[in-house]
């Protein structure tokens, strides 16, 4: 069992003011630092967040969920994290299964753990059209990154902060699922998975990621591999 | 001088103008976008030119010759265009993201009144 202050669950947020107090809600029991980054949101988040002992980071425009994940990892880092872990903030994921995704990196068989909804446990509640999707995914993210995981765009995430100092996302979109696996690739990281529920629920299914959104991803990530 | 003619030619000599009344300083642009206008003004006096041209490489015109060579012009400059965009946004996010942590506030302790 680590220190949880030496935790710090890193949660980009766009737009989700209806939710995020209560998500933070359920966080808080745990006491590990919170370091939520609000991406542009048109509502801002100081007066519904104003006395939770969490930390607030703000970029005056939206940048992407990639751009938002990157700034909070760096302030953690900053801030002597040990461990780093990514979260959403619409409500998708459980705040309990933390510790489980803790576990390999305090073993010290993993250096970076991804959340999956396709091992085993519940996948009954992932929408139809969504799983079709995310299994594809998967197999794209092979062709571009040589790693096949079972779920291909997991919020859900923790790495040590050495994995964290040498994982740099340059996509600021959704494309960043893709790049983390590519620098881990390259950085020759450990990476395991580890089965965690999914919420889904009528709000974050609306706010959920269009077959359009698909499209523009693997734009992003074929431009990526040009340039770069 | 046909229509055609007067019209490419207008628009060719537009172009340098404007080029040299915005850009004075780069003079070897200059220099560069000058010759381009002398080439393009030459091939637009006498079009016959593009065709002996054209002939050479065993493409049908020469305005088929030019329309293949403006394709791969233009995709080359989308391409460049491009990557200065991508350049663009990551300095962007430099910046973004610096004033976002040096800007960080701990909500616990915050003392503004909102």
């Amino acid at each position: 069992m680590t220190n949880p202050e030496k935790v710090f669950v890193v949660i980009p947020a766009f737009n989700e003011e209806r939710v995020i107090r209560d998500v933070l809600l359920k966080l808080l029991p745990f006491h590990y630092n919170i370091v939520v980054v609000d991406d542009g949101s048109m509502t801002k988040l100081d007066s519904l967040l104003k006395n939770m002992p969490v930390y607030l980071l703000c970029h005056p425009v939206n940048l992407g969920q990639g751009g938002a994940l990157q700034t909070g990892i760096d302030f953690a880092l900053r801030n002597k994290a040990e461990y780093i872990v990514t979260f959403d903030a619409d409500g998708q994921h459980e705040a309990a299964e933390i510790e489980k995704l803790l576990i390999p990196l305090q073993e010290d068989k993993a250096d970076i753990v991804s959340g999956s909804r396709f091992l085993g446990t519940e996948s009954k509640n992932v929408p139809a059209g969504r799983k079709f999707l995310l299994r594809s995914a998967r197999y794209f993210n092979f062709l571009f990154t040589g790693l096949l995981l079972s779920d291909a765009h997991n919020g859900l995430r923790a790495m040590t902060a050495k994995a964290a100092r040498k994982i740099r996302l340059r996509q600021n979109g959704m494309a960043h699922a893709t790049e983390i696996l590519s620098e881990i690739r390259k950085n020759k990281l450990r990476y395991a998975e580890v089965p965690v529920t999914i919420h889904y629920t009528a709000y974050s299914q609306k706010k959920g990621q269009s077959a359009w959104s698909g499209f523009r991803i693997f734009f992003d990530i074929l431009l990526n591999k040009i340039f770069r | 001088m046909t229509g055609i003619q007067v019209l490419l030619i207008s628009g060719v000599v537009f172009i340098l103008i404007y080029y040299i009344s915005r850009f004075r300083n780069a003079l070897f642009d200059l220099l560069v976008l000058a010759a381009f206008a002398g080439v393009g003004i030459f091939f637009i006096l006498f079009p016959e030119y593009t065709n002996v041209i054209a002939k050479k490489l065993h493409v049908g015109r020469g305005a088929d010759l030019l329309f293949y060579s403006c394709i791969l012009f233009f995709i080359f400059i989308i391409v460049k265009l491009f990557a200065r965009l991508r350049r663009l946004e990551d300095k962007m996010t430099e910046l973004v993201r610096r004033d976002a942590i040096n800007e960080a506030k701990n909500m616990d302790n915050s003392n503004n009144p909102g």
